[in-house]
């Protein structure tokens, strides 16, 4: 496994939480999938079916909220909403990230924009 | 069976959950597969093209379903056992305040009267809600334990 897959299974609880907090509004898996996609302009590719285990969980531990819209019969489809629980818990993952990021820069001698 | 089916059999035969959430998990798969597929054909995919093409982006049914069972594992067998001791825990509760020592039994207003008898219906309406969200099993609970008080105080001298 590569560093970048090995880094993109380690941040997709934060990278979904974020999305779904920046978007602000409810999205279906599928939806999610293309927008992480577009907005990583291909450089991660995901095997789209293992996002729901993840997506599952985050709404298991209380951090999203999913929603059935559709009748039954046609089509229906399962929306993702970012909860309280989510938001705080997205703000502790981000600070973690950038603490981890700014070491393993510091580690590496990578400079950072001042 | 259409292609999609095939591989919704495929994932579901990873999988050992309950009937609903089963159910539910390959309801939003199929939904995820045709919404893929429908793209596909809108950009120009003949039909077997935009459902070959959904399934490889999904991911191999094996790996997916393994994935789905692993994430949901857990959830239906601690439903089930706390779902199936909370009311016998509640009945044997209820049995003890609603008998006295010598084993005449209390009236509805005694019962009622008790401070430790509402704990045990809140526990029995409101930990199962808290537990699992699922309000199925807060009511299957709820109503046998009604069902107990009711067998108590209608049968007074009945003996267990």
């Amino acid at each position: 496994m590569g560093i970048r897959e090995q880094m993109r299974k380690g941040t997709t609880t934060v990278i979904l939480l974020n999305l779904l907090a920046e978007m602000e509004r409810p999205m279906y898996g599928y939806e999610i999938i293309q927008e992480l996609e577009a907005r990583s302009q291909g450089y991660f590719q995901f095997k789209e079916g293992l996002i729901y285990p993840r997506l599952h969980e985050l709404e298991r531990q209380g951090l999203l909220r999913a929603e059935w819209r559709g009748e039954e019969g046609s089509r229906r489809r399962k929306f993702y909403t970012i909860t309280e629980a989510g938001c705080h818990r997205l703000e502790r993952e981000l600070q973690g990230w950038r603490s981890f990021t700014r070491h393993v820069d510091d580690l590496l001698g990578v400079e950072r924009p001042s | 069976m259409n292609e999609i089916d095939r591989h919704l059999a495929a994932i579901a035969a990873q999988m050992d959950l309950d009937v609903e959430t089963e159910h539910e998990i390959l309801d939003e798969v199929r939904d995820h597969l045709e919404t893929a597929a429908e793209q596909a054909r809108a950009e120009g995919l003949d039909e077997a093209q935009a459902l070959a093409r959904a399934a490889a982006h999904f991911g191999p049914d094996e790996e997916v379903g393994r994935a789905l069972q692993a994430a949901h594992a857990g959830w239906g067998t601690a439903d089930a056992v706390v779902a199936a001791a909370l009311p016998v825990i509640c009945a044997l509760v209820l049995r003890w305040l609603a008998f006295a020592p010598d084993g005449t039994a209390l009236g509805w207003p005694q019962l009622l009267a008790r401070p430790s008898f509402w704990i045990v219906a809140l526990a029995a309406l409101l930990v199962p809600l808290l537990r699992f969200e699922r309000w199925r099993y807060a009511l299957a609970a709820w109503v046998f334990f009604w069902a107990l008080t009711v067998l108590f105080v209608t049968l007074p001298a009945q003996r267990w």
